[in-house]
Order: structure tokens, then sequence, then C-alpha cells
């Protein structure tokens, strides 16, 4: 019985790794090259979940045709987050960054409340599911977490094979050397964040075919916080060490769960919250960079 | 002759003047006001827009057609205060200090959900202020010793008692209960009522875990829970768990005869969510359309009415929020008949005094389209029964108790496979 359980959540532990780290890479990105903590990034998850509800509820269509109008709509919020406030912003103290994505934040969540309300809502979306003996696993949930490892790859090649991928590296180098050598400093950042943002405001759709249920404006809190936690075990600026770091954060939570309960007089969930935290102090403590390091 | 002074006697004049209440010289005021931190966004909001819905409704009625309340033979009306808290513990204390310093409230309606409530509780009682929870059904806000503090809404120790009663007189060969729940106070101390209740009918509760807040991901609970095959499930905590905890049974295949979910399964955002998914989930509600609650009941029990009629009271919620389309839940049901509580408490004290009002209000019992009301001497609720709904082809049905049924309860429920491919919970 223990093995079946242990078995069964770690299949669930990967797949739903697959898709928290997806929705990590946006702000590891944000932070390898701009330096810049996005507060806001469960807003921006949230914005996601609302395009995948009204493209699935409102427009009748599959989840999986939300995921590139999302990434647009990322990459527009993105550039015009970017060059209303973040630009004038970048040489200025740490915490003014922070109090702005933080403020971003709360203005999308207010937004969202305002046009769609603030109900917990959710679509239901059936494609099946394979029973693997130990457990039963939605196909959506399946489809979410081969989108993401689909995405994290399209962006490992982006980086590797574009000259604009090469571009980003070089200003994540060196960013002065870069610009000496005739790069557009001002366009790579400008490209990072509303990349940062797509790739989140995408995941926020990916999150939702793994759990679609609970979208509401405010949901985004608990993202925000396992997008840390997943960040620095992943190298705080490495978008792939985030994907890797949600793949082990997703192992942990649900394997950690079977592990715990076999402790008499616990709860499982309250000490698998605090098993994540502490990892995240241990790792601050010995290696603050991250486990990966940023390439 | 030794003369006669009247001096003893005007000081004694003086001296009561200044030492008596203010109260005891006070004439009516010109309004009464209802103090409110609402819960108008945050993750309360849904229960907050439907709980102030109910109370504009409910004030509404007084001021319209009741006529006002009553003090010293002159009608007052009534009037509504009330701030958005955001949901959040840290703004209730203080919306609730500004209320009563700076709006000179006359009473304040306590904030949606029990940790929000209790929060507030003691800053009403430093200012000695008569504090009426609506939202709060945690037994431990009535152990703390608060003196101004009165329920409206039932106590959560007896929220899953119908449920066990319904399960154990329809299905006497169901034996094994699993308890899953939100690690909040509110779940915490309806689960401790359940597993009480549940113990004494006899059933075996093979599976007790809790779950965080904001939980996003419930699989490992509900692995482990299905292990132990329980025949049916008690569960829950708010609204987006709720949901969370049916589609994650789905997608687990974890078949059971009965689920009922407290908070999020009587809300229609649960099947608007979940589509067939919920068919045949129940979940305890302190109100809904549909009950028998009336002026002839009422007359039946010799206990005094007082309100709108079920479907008045709707019709005054709908245009309370300005959209025909919203129905009020028991959450708009309660903060209304509260204010009724209010106004039959204030007028048999015959003043706005709060230790007076409260002292009328552990006197009184009555009914209203809310059922009846009645507290206990340290203010929690206990003449309030609750009734068990269940969705039955995509429509909420009352199924227990059997004197309020507005239909057969469906046991078991349609499996997840059976639902979905479209099958109903039909009896």
């Amino acid at each position: 019985m223990f093995l079946e359980q242990l078995s069964g959540n770690l299949v669930q532990g990967v797949v739903l790794g697959a898709v928290y780290g997806m929705a990590t890479m946006g702000l590891s990105l944000i932070f390898g090259v701009l330096k810049v903590v996005n507060v806001g990034h469960g807003a921006f998850v949230m914005v996601g979940a609302f395009v995948a509800l009204f493209f699935f509820n409102t427009l009748g269509l599959n989840p999986i045709f939300a995921i590139p109008a999302a990434f647009a709509v990322g990459i527009a919020l993105g550039l015009a987050f970017y060059y209303t406030a973040i630009r004038k912003l970048l040489h200025a103290p740490e915490l003014a960054t922070l109090l702005a994505t933080f403020s971003v934040g709360v203005l999308l969540e207010e937004t969202i409340k305002m046009i769609f309300g603030s109900e917990f809502r959710g679509y239901n979306w059936d494609v099946g599911k394979i029973d693997l003996v130990f457990t039963a696993l939605p196909m959506s949930k399946i489809l979410a977490a081969l989108g993401s490892v689909f995405i994290a790859v399209l962006l490992y090649v982006w980086f590797k094979r574009t000259r604009a991928g090469s571009a980003m590296r070089s200003v994540v180098e060196d960013s002065q050397g870069a610009r000496v050598c005739g790069i557009n400093v001002d366009g790579v950042y400008a490209m990072s964040f509303a990349l940062g943002i797509g790739l989140t405001v995408a995941s926020g759709v990916l999150l939702t075919m793994f759990i679609p249920v609970g979208i509401n404006p405010y949901m985004g809190g608990g993202y925000t916080l396992k997008a840390f936690v997943i960040a620095v075990l992943g190298g705080l600026s490495s978008p792939y060490g985030a994907f890797f770091g949600g793949l082990v954060f997703g192992l942990i939570e649900n394997t950690s769960y079977t592990m715990f309960a076999l402790i008499p007089g616990v709860e499982p969930f309250a000490l698998t919250r605090f098993l994540s935290f502490l990892i995240l102090l241990i790792i601050l403590l010995i290696r603050p960079t991250g486990i990966i390091k940023a390439k | 002759m030794k003369s006669f002074s009247l001096k003893p006697f005007v000081f004694l004049i003086v001296c009561l003047f200044f030492f008596l209440p203010a109260s005891a010289f006070a004439a009516p005021p010109d309004e009464i006001v209802i103090g409110h931190p609402a819960c108008l966004s945050g993750k309360y909001a849904k229960a907050g827009e439907q709980a102030v819905g109910g109370i504009e409704a409910c004030i509404h009625w007084v001021n319209s057609q009741y006529g006002g309340v009553t003090l010293d033979g002159k009608k007052v009306p009534l009037a509504y205060k009330k701030y958005d808290c955001e949901s959040k513990k840290e703004n209730v204390t203080s919306l609730i200090g500004r209320l009563i310093t700076v709006d000179q409230v006359d009473v304040v309606f306590a904030p949606y959900s029990s940790g929000l409530t209790l929060r507030g509780a003691p800053v009403a009682e430093g200012h000695s202020m008569l504090y009426m929870d609506h939202g709060g059904a945690n037994n431990k806000i009535f152990e703390q010793g608060f003196q101004y503090t009165v329920q409206t809404i039932g106590p959560a120790t007896s929220y899953h008692k119908g449920t066990l009663d319904m399960v154990k007189k329809i299905a006497p060969d169901a034996e094994k209960v699993a308890l899953a729940y939100e690690d909040s106070e509110f779940a915490t101390m309806v689960m401790e009522g359940a597993k009480t209740h549940a113990e004494e009918l006899g059933f075996e509760v093979v599976f007790e875990r809790t779950y965080p807040k904001g939980v996003t991901d419930m699989t490992p609970l509900l692995s482990a829970m299905k292990a132990t095959d329980p025949d049916f499930v008690l569960g829950g905590g708010h609204f987006e768990d709720g949901q969370l905890f049916n589609r994650q049974m789905s997608d687990l295949n974890i078949d059971v005869d009965c689920l009922s979910l407290i908070a999020a399964a009587t809300l229609p955002a649960f099947y608007e969510a979940l589509g067939n998914m919920a068919e045949g989930v129940m979940g305890p509600s302190h109100w809904e359309y549909g009950v028998t609650y009336s002026q002839k009941a009422a007359k039946e029990r010799r206990i005094r009415w007082i309100g709108p009629s079920q479907d008045e009271f709707v019709s005054l919620f709908k245009e309370a929020v300005g959209d025909q389309d919203m129905v009020p839940d028991y959450h708009a049901a309660e903060a209304g008949a509260q204010v009724l509580a209010y106004v039959l408490a204030a007028e048999k004290a015959g003043s706005v005094d709060s230790g007076k009002v409260r002292a009328a209000l552990g006197d009184l019992e009555f009914m209203s389209f809310y059922g009846t009301w009645d507290i206990s001497d340290s203010g929690l609720q206990v003449g309030h029964s609750m009734v068990d709904v269940q969705w039955q082809g995509g429509e909420r049905v009352i199924v227990w108790p059997e004197s309020a049924q507005t239909g057969k309860p469906c046991y078991p429920m349609p499996t997840f496979d059976q639902k979905a491919e479209g099958k109903k919970a039909l009896p």
C-alpha cells in the first residue's frame, strides 16, 4: 500500500513539477537579465488562468489554443510594464522595482476582479484519464506537463540558436561589453522582460490544465511563494535551472507527504511546507546562487 | 425653628445627573447606524457581497415596510455604514475601531468567517460595543468570555450532524467515514463536531487529515484517503478548496457513496466550475430557497415572526445588489436575519445602548425567513437548524432533514466515470 501510494505520488509529482518549473522560468529569466525580482509574478499567472477560462467558457475553445494567446497577452503586458515603469527604475534602489512589481500585481488583480468578479471559477475540460494501476492521471495533466517541457525546450533552442538569444546571453554575461559590441541593451532588457512575462502568463494556462478550478483574481499569491522557492532551488537567474527546480519541488511536495504520513500524530501537509522552506533556507545559506549556476 | 434646606437635594440631583449614563436621559436617535467591516474584496468577497446584499435587503424592509425601529414611541430608521476589510485580519481591527470611535455606530456586524470575526471581537469588547456575528461559526468565539458578541449563524459543530443522521437512516450498512478538511479554525471545529457525532452514531472514522489554506494540489492527501476505502467523505473548508477537492477526487477516481463539502458545495459557482462532476455532491447550509419558515409556522410554534417572507427577501436582495440574476444564498440570509434580531432586541430594550440590547438579545426568540433564532448565555446560536442540500440535475435540492425536504436524497451518488458520461444524481 505504501509503495503504491509512493509510486503514485512520484508520478503526480513529476507531472506537477514540470508545470511548476514552467511557471517559474519567467521569474528566473527576468531576474537573470534585469536583476528585477518580480513579486507580482503570481498575478501574471492568474492572468493566464483567466485567458484559459475565457477561451474555454466564452469562446468554447480548447485551452491548448489559449497558450499562444496567453503568451501574446503576456508579451504585450510585459512591454507595456517595462516601458512605463521598469525601464525608469532599473538603476533605482532594489526596493523601487520590488514595490513597482508588487503594485502592478495588485493592479492586475483588481482589474481582473472588476472585469470577471471575485468568484472562484473553473472549467471542465475532460479528455479522459490514464489508469496506471497505482494512480489515475487525467490526460489534461499529461498535456500540461508535455506542454511545459515543449516550451522549456523551445526556450532553450531559442537561447542557444538565435541571434536574439545570443544577445540576451551576452547581456547577462556583461552588459557593458555587449553595449560596446553594438548590442541594443535596452532592447534586450525589454525583450527579456516581455518574454519573461509572456512565459509566466502562458504558464497560467498550463496550471489551469492541471488544476482547472479555483480560478479567481487572488489565486496568484501561493504561486508567487512557490516560484521563489523553485527559483532559488534551481538557480535564481537560470530559466533552465528553474525548470529542473520545479521538477524537484513537485517531487518533494508529493513524495514527502507519503513519507511524513508514516509518522504518527503529525499532519503531513504542514510538514511538506516546512520541508520546502527548510530546503530553501539551507540552499540560501550554503549556496546563495542556487543549485544550478546561471549560464 | 430649624430652616429646611434644599441644598442636599440639589446636590443629590446634580450627582445623579453626572453619574447616570448619558443614555438614561437620551432621546431616541434620529437613526440607528449599523457598522460593518465587510469582505467586499479578497478571498471572502463572494460571501461578503452576499452578506452586504442580505443586510441592505433587510434594512430596506425595516425602513420601508416595518416603519423603522420603535424606541420610546418614535420610529427610528436604520442606516448602514460599511468599509471593505479586504478579507484581512489587520484591517478588521482598525476598521472596527474606526466605526466605533469615528463613525459612532450603534452596533457592529462582524465580517465573514470565523477567523475575521474572532479577530474583531476583542476590539468591540474593549469599547463595550455589541458585536453581531453572522459569518463566524466557530464555537471557540463564544468560549472566550466575550460579553457583547452574539451569533446568528449556527455553531460549526452542528454542520454535519444532519448529513451523518441522513446516512445512518438511509444507508444502515455504511460504516466508514473519512474526514479531510482545511486547517482553519472553522473547518477544524466543524469536523470536531462531525467526528463526535459520527462516533456517537457508530461510524468508524477511517481517515482524518487536514490540508493547509490556499492548497493548490491535494493529490497526496486524497491518494492516502483513497487507500482507506471510505463509504462516505466529509470535507472542505471554504470555496476554493471545495472545488479542488471534488475535482481531484474525480481525477483520482475516488468513488464514494456520499460526498459532503462545507461552504463550497452549496454555491452556484461550485456547479458552474465543475459541471456534471458536481452531481450528487452535498453540503450543509444554514438556509436555502425553499425552506418552509413562514408566519404560519411561527404561529404554530407560538413564537414571534418578523421580517419579509422568503420571496420578498429574494426580491429585496436582488434590488439591493442591483442584479436580478443574483440569487441570495445562506450568507445573505443569515446576515439579513441578524438585522431583524437587532431590531427586535433594540425595541425590547427600548434603547440602542449595547449592554441593554445585548441583554434583550439573550431573552429573544423569534422566527424569520431564515428560521428560528435563539442564543445561549454565551451568545452562541442554539435556535437555528441547518439543512443539507444536494446537486441533482443541476439544481440544489434540500434533502435533509425530512421535514424540510424538497426532494429525496440520491444515495449512493453516481461514480465519477458515470458522471463523466453525463449521468445525473437523480433519486
